[in-house]
C-alpha cells in the first residue's frame, strides 16, 4: 500500500514537472523571439531557436528602450501605480473605520454603493468617467490615482470594513481614554492590526492598476503620456509595421519586474490572494 | 464612544474617498444611465431620444452574437479552469516533492496584463496553427474562442488553485482520519468529506471565473481584436467597438445602452450568486 | 510627532485632490496651440520634426499624435471628447465628413484655401468648404526593374493584365533559378495591412462601374466588376512568395521587406513608399506601373487621388483655431514645410507654393498622365464605412487562406454595401 502510493507520488512529479514546463513554456517562446532579429521573427519561424544568423542579442532590447519611449512609459506605470495603490489604502482603511464604527445613514449609503460599484462593468462609465477625468483635469499620471481611488474604492473598502468588524472595539476605546486622537488612534493601533489586509489589498490593487490598460488609454491625456500596457498596444500601430522584435522585448520588459517582484513577496502574493477571496 | 469620536473627523477619513468616489464611480455612473437614453458624439452636442438606443439594440446582431458567444464563454472557461484548478490542488495537497515550485509556477501567469497575455498568446497559437496547417486566429472564429478559452485558463487556474489549496488545508485532518478508520476509500474521502467541505471555495472560484469571463476585454482586444468580421468579439469588446470604432452619430448612444444592459447582466449574475451562497451557508 | 505627520498626510490628500482641478489652467493661452491628430503613421516623425520646427521659429506649442493603425477613427472618437479636442484632423472624403461635418470650421476665405491648384481639392458640405486636401498620392505595381530584366522582360512588355499574368507566371515557375521566392510579394492580410487589398485594389471595381454607370456615387454597388478583381487577387495570391493560409499573419511591412530583399518582382502599394524604397534601391531600378484590370487596359493610368483632408475643429477656442489655420499655410507656403512635405514625407501636395517633389513614382505619373493614359480616380472615398472594408477584407482573407469562398467576398462587397449605405443614411 504505502509503495504504490510512493509510486503514485513519483508519476505525479513526472506529470507536474512535464505541466510546469507547458506553463512557463510561452514565456520562454517569448524570450527567445525577443532575442533574434525582426526579420526572423514570422510566424512560420515563431519556434525556431535564435541561431547565429538570426541571433540579435539585446539589440531589441535597447531599440524598444531607446526609440519608443519605453522608460518614460515604465515610469509612468510605475508612478500610477505607486501612487494610486497608497492614497487607495490610506483612503479606504480610514473610510473603512469610519463606516464600520460610525452608525449613520450615510456611512451605510456609502458602503452599500462601493459593493453596488463592484459588480459594474468598466464598460458602463468609460465614457463618462473619461470626459470627468477630462473636466476637472485628472488626467496625467501625477493625479490620476485620485480616479483609481474612485474606481477601485469599492473592492478595498470591502475588504477593509470585513477585517475591521473582527477587530474588538475594546482596543480602540483603551487607546482613546489612554487621550489618544481619534488619528492617533488609528495610526497606532488601526494600522498595524490591518498591517495582513492591507498587504494583500496593496497586491489586489498592484496587480490591477499595473496591468490595466482601457482606463489610461481613455483616462490620460495621450498627447504626452502612455502606460507599458499602453506602448505595447501601440506596436500594433504603423501602416503595416509591427516592429516584432521590439515587442517582444517590450514584452519581456514588462513581464521581468513582475516577476521578480513576485518571486520576492511570493508569500504575501498568494496570503493576499487567498484573503481577497475569503472576502470577495 | 469610539463612534461618536470619529463621527465629527468625517472630513479626514470619509470625505476623501467618498469625494473620489463620486468622481471616479458614482457621477460617471448616473451620467451614463442618462446617456444612453441621448444621441451624442461628445458630451456637447446631447440630443435626448428615450428608448431608442435600446431599440436599436436589437437590430444589431452583432449583440446577440456577442453575448451568446459571451455567455458560452464564459460557462465553458469556469467549467474547464475550476476542474483543472481543482485536481491540481488536490495533487499539491498530497505530500509529493516540489510542491512549492509547482505552486509558484503554476500561479505566475496571473500577474501578466491582459494586453500581453494576449500578445504573446497570438505569437504563440499563430505559430501552432502554422504548423498544423490550420487557419489562423484572426481568420477563424472556433480558433480564437479556443484561443480565449487556453489563455484564460492559462491565466486564471493558478489563481483558484491556489483558493481551493487553503480550503483543502482548511477540512480537518482528524475528520479524514474517522473517514479512513470507517474503511472509507480515497474516492469516498474525496467525495463524502472533502467536495462538501471545501463548498465556499467552489462557488467563490465560479463566481470569479463566471465574472471574468462575462467581463474580459484586454485579452479579447489583443488575442484577436474580434476578427474575423467581430465573429470572436465578447460582449465587453462589442461595446468599446460600438461606442468607439463604429463612426456615425447614432453609435455612441447605442453603445452605451448597450453597456447599461451589460451591467443588467452582471448585476443579475451577481444577485443569483449571492442567494446560492446564503442558502448554502444556511445549510451549513 | 505622529499627529503632526497625520495632520500632513490628510492636508496632503487634500490639496492634491484640489491641485487635480484648479492647477491646470496655465499660461499661454492666448496665443493659441495646435494639436494634430495625424492619420499617416509613415509621417510620424517627419511631422513631429516639423511641428518642432514650426514652436522654434513661432513659439506656438504644436503637438502631433499619430493613431495606432486602424484606430484613427477610435482615437479620434475619444480625443473629440475632451476639451482639449484635436484643433486639427482629418477626414478621408465625402463618406468621412458626414460623420464629422458638425465639428468642422468652416474654411471659406482662408489662406489655405486660397492657395489650392485648384478648387476640386476643396472638400465641400454645401456652401461651406470643411476640409483641404494636403496630399496627392498614386498607386500601381511596384516593379523591381533588375529582376524583371533578369527574367527577360521588360517594362514596356507589361502592356495589360494578361501579359502581366503570362510574365508572372513564368516568373513564379523559374522562381528557383531566378533567386527569387515569387513574382509578387505576399499579400499581407494582417488587420494592419489589409487596406492594400481591401481599400485599394477594391477602388478599381469601384471605379470602372461608376465609369461605366456614369455616376460617382451609390447606395447599392453592383459588382459588375468582381470577376476581374477575383482575377488580379488570385494573382497576387497564386504567384506569391507563401502561401495562401500565411497571409492573415502576414504585415504590408513584411510583404515590403521581401521586395527590398529582392525576393520579389512585383509589390502592390504606392508613392508614399519611395522614401523607404529609395534606400535600398536606385531610381533605376525601380517603376510603378498600373493595376491591369482587364477592362481598358490600353488607357489605364496609375490611381492617382486623395483620400486626406485636414479639417479644422470648430469647437476649438478662436486663438487655437487661428493658430491651426497659421500652421497649415505655413506648411504648405513655407520653405521648411514645403521642403519637409516634399523630402521628408515624399508627398505631393496641392497647393501653388509646393516644390517639386523627388518622388520616382510621383513623377511617373506625370508621365503616364502625359502619354494620354488616364489616371483612376480615389473612389474608396465614396465606400459606406470602416465597417464595409473590414468585411470585405475579412472575406478576402478567409478567401485566400482556403477557409472562405469567393462567394463571400461578393456578398462582403455588394450585400455589406447596400447594408452599410442603408445605416449611414
Amino acid at each position: 500500500m504505502i509503495q504504490k502510493t510512493k509510486r503514485n507520488y513519483t508519476i505525479l512529479t513526472v506529470v507536474f514537472t512535464f505541466l510546469c514546463i507547458v506553463w512557463v513554456y510561452p514565456i520562454v517562446t517569448i524570450l527567445l523571439n525577443s532575442l533574434k532579429d525582426t526579420k526572423s521573427i514570422t510566424t512560420r519561424d515563431v519556434f525556431n531557436l535564435p541561431n547565429s544568423k538570426t541571433f540579435a542579442g539585446i539589440s531589441n532590447y535597447v531599440e524598444s528602450i531607446t526609440g519608443m519611449n519605453f522608460l518614460r512609459s515604465f515610469f509612468f506605470s510605475l508612478l500610477i501605480s505607486l501612487t494610486s495603490v497608497a492614497l487607495i489604502l490610506l483612503c479606504c482603511s480610514m473610510a473603512a473605520w469610519y463606516v464600520v464604527r460610525v452608525n449613520s445613514l450615510i456611512a451605510k449609503i456609502f458602503y452599500y454603493l462601493c459593493i453596488f460599484s463592484m459588480v459594474v462593468p468598466f464598460q458602463m462609465v468609460m465614457f463618462t468617467l473619461a470626459t470627468t477625468a477630462d473636466r476637472i483635469k485628472l488626467n496625467t499620471p501625477y493625479n490620476i490615482c485620485v480616479i483609481y481611488l474612485g474606481f477601485g474604492a469599492g473592492l478595498a473598502v470591502f475588504m477593509f470594513t470585513g477585517f475591521v468588524k473582527s477587530i474588538p472595539l475594546e482596543i480602540e476605546e483603551a487607546a482613546m481614554i489612554d487621550g489618544c486622537s481619534p488619528i492617533q488612534t488609528y495610526f497606532k493601533v488601526l494600522v498595524p492590526i490591518l498591517k495582513p489586509t492591507i498587504i494583500s489589498t496593496a497586491i489586489l490593487e498592484t496587480m490591477w492598476v499595473w496591468n490595466d490598460y482601457l482606463l489610461p488609454t481613455l483616462v490620460l491625456d495621450i498627447k504626452k503620456y502612455r502606460t507599458i500596457p499602453m506602448a505595447i498596444q501601440y506596436f500594433r500601430g504603423s501602416y503595416g509595421t509591427v516592429n516584432m522584435g521590439a515587442m517582444m522585448a517590450s514584452i519581456m520588459i514588462d513581464i521581468i519586474p513582475i516577476i521578480i517582484m513576485y518571486l520576492v513577496c511570493q508569500k504575501y502574493i498568494i496570503e493576499g490572494v487567498i484573503a481577497g477571496a475569503v472576502k470577495g | 464612544m469610539v463612534g461618536k469620536t470619529i463621527k465629527k473627523y468625517w472630513p479626514i477619513f470619509l470625505l476623501p474617498t467618498a469625494a473620489a468616489f463620486c468622481i471616479g464611480f458614482l457621477w460617471p455612473f448616473v451620467w451614463g444611465i442618462y446617456l444612453s437614453f441621448c444621441q451624442f458624439t461628445t458630451v456637447s452636442k446631447v440630443t435626448f431620444v428615450g428608448f431608442s438606443n435600446y431599440a436599436k439594440i436589437m437590430l444589431d446582431n452583432t449583440f446577440s452574437h456577442a453575448f451568446w458567444l459571451t455567455v458560452l464563454f464564459a460557462i465553458l472557461s469556469s467549467v474547464i479552469i475550476n476542474v483543472m484548478a481543482f485536481l491540481i490542488a488536490l495533487a499539491l495537497t498530497k505530500k509529493i516533492k516540489g510542491t512549492n515550485v509547482f505552486r509558484t509556477i503554476f500561479f505566475m501567469p496571473n500577474l501578466i496584463g491582459g494586453i500581453v497575455l494576449g500578445y504573446i498568446w497570438q505569437t504563440l497559437l499563430n505559430g501552432i496553427l502554422m504548423s498544423l496547417g490550420q487557419p489562423l486566429l484572426a481568420l477563424s472564429a472556433t480558433n480564437g474562442f479556443w484561443g480565449m478559452i487556453i489563455l484564460l485558463s492559462w491565466q486564471q487556474i493558478g489563481y483558484m488553485m491556489i483558493i481551493y489549496i487553503a480550503g483543502l488545508n482548511n477540512v480537518p485532518g482528524d475528520l479524514i482520519e474517522a473517514a479512513q478508520v470507517d474503511g472509507a476509500n480515497s474516492w469516498q474521502t474525496l467525495f463524502r468529506i472533502k467536495i462538501p467541505m471545501i463548498m465556499p471555495s467552489v462557488t467563490i472560484c465560479t463566481f470569479l471565473t463566471l465574472t471574468n469571463g462575462f467581463k474580459m476585454f484586454d485579452q479579447n482586444l489583443s488575442l484577436t481584436g474580434g476578427d474575423p468580421q467581430k465573429a470572436s468579439q465578447l460582449l465587453a469588446l462589442n461595446i468599446y467597438d460600438t461606442f468607439y470604432a463604429r463612426s456615425g452619430p447614432q453609435w455612441k448612444g447605442i453603445g452605451q445602452a448597450k453597456a447599461v444592459v451589460f451591467f443588467l447582466i452582471v448585476v443579475v449574475i451577481a444577485l443569483a450568486q449571492l442567494r446560492l451562497t446564503t442558502s448554502k451557508e444556511v445549510q451549513q | 510627532m505622529k499627529k503632526a505627520i497625520s495632520v500632513l498626510v490628510s492636508a496632503a490628500m487634500a490639496v492634491s485632490m484640489l491641485a487635480g482641478t484648479a492647477a491646470t489652467v496655465s499660461a499661454d493661452e492666448a496665443a493659441g496651440k495646435v494639436y494634430y491628430l495625424n492619420f499617416k503613421p509613415e509621417a510620424d516623425e517627419a511631422w513631429q520634426k516639423l511641428a518642432a520646427a514650426y514652436t522654434e521659429e513661432t513659439g506656438v506649442p504644436v503637438s502631433v499624435v499619430t493613431a495606432a493603425s486602424g484606430e484613427y477613427e477610435t482615437t479620434l472618437m475619444s480625443e473629440m471628447g475632451k476639451s482639449d479636442a484635436p484643433t486639427l484632423f482629418q477626414v478621408n472624403g465625402p463618406v468621412g465628413l458626414a460623420n464629422w461635418k458638425d465639428y468642422c470650421y468652416d474654411l471659406t476665405g482662408s489662406d489655405i484655401v486660397g492657395n489650392l491648384t485648384s478648387d476640386a481639392f476643396a472638400l465641400k458640405d454645401g456652401d461651406m468648404i470643411a476640409g483641404v486636401a494636403y496630399v496627392i498620392e498614386s498607386y500601381g505595381i511596384i516593379v523591381n526593374k533588375a529582376l524583371l530584366e533578369k527574367a527577360g522582360y521588360k517594362l514596356e512588355d507589361i502592356t495589360g493584365f494578361d501579359a502581366l499574368k503570362s510574365i508572372a507566371d513564368d516568373i513564379q515557375a523559374r522562381k528557383d533559378e531566378l533567386g527569387v521566392e515569387g513574382a509578387f510579394s505576399c499579400a499581407g492580410m494582417d488587420a494592419s495591412s489589409d487596406w492594400r487589398f481591401k481599400t485599394h485594389l477594391a477602388n478599381l471595381p469601384i471605379y470602372y462601374e461608376y465609369k461605366a454607370d456614369g455616376i460617382d456615387n451609390t447606395d447599392a454597388i453592383k459588382g459588375d466588376f468582381l470577376d476581374n478583381y477575383k482575377a488580379v487577387f488570385d494573382l497576387y495570391i497564386t504567384d506569391s512568395t507563401c502561401e495562401g493560409a500565411e497571409l492573415s499573419a502576414k504585415t504590408a511591412d513584411d510583404s515590403r521587406a521581401e521586395f527590398a530583399d529582392s525576393k520579389a518582382v512585383f509589390y502592390q502599394n504606392g508613392s508614399w513608399e519611395y522614401s523607404s524604397l529609395s534606400e535600398t534601391f536606385s531610381d533605376d531600378d525601380l517603376a510603378m506601373i498600373p493595376i491591369y484590370f482587364g477592362v481598358d487596359d490600353e488607357n489605364q493610368g496609375l490611381c492617382t487621388g486623395t483620400e486626406n483632408y485636414w479639417c479644422v475643429n470648430n469647437g476649438a477656442s478662436e486663438e487655437d483655431i487661428k493658430a491651426t489655420l497659421d500652421f497649415i499655410n505655413w506648411c504648405v507656403t513655407s520653405e521648411t514645410g514645403t521642403t519637409a512635405m516634399a523630402n521628408d514625407m515624399g508627398f505631393v501636395i496641392p497647393f501653388t507654393t509646393a516644390q517639386e517633389s523627388p518622388n520616382l513614382f510621383v513623377k511617373q505619373d506625370a508621365e503616364y498622365t502625359a502619354a494620354g493614359k488616364t489616371p483612376v480616380s480615389w473612389n474608396f472615398t465614396t465606400m459606406p464605412s470602416e465597417e464595409w472594408k473590414n468585411g470585405v477584407g475579412s472575406a478576402l482573407t478567409a478567401y485566400a487562406a482556403g477557409t472562405g469562398e469567393w462567394d463571400e467576398v461578393v456578398s462582403a462587397f455588394v450585400d455589406g454595401w447596400a447594408s452599410e449605405a442603408a445605416l449611414a443614411g
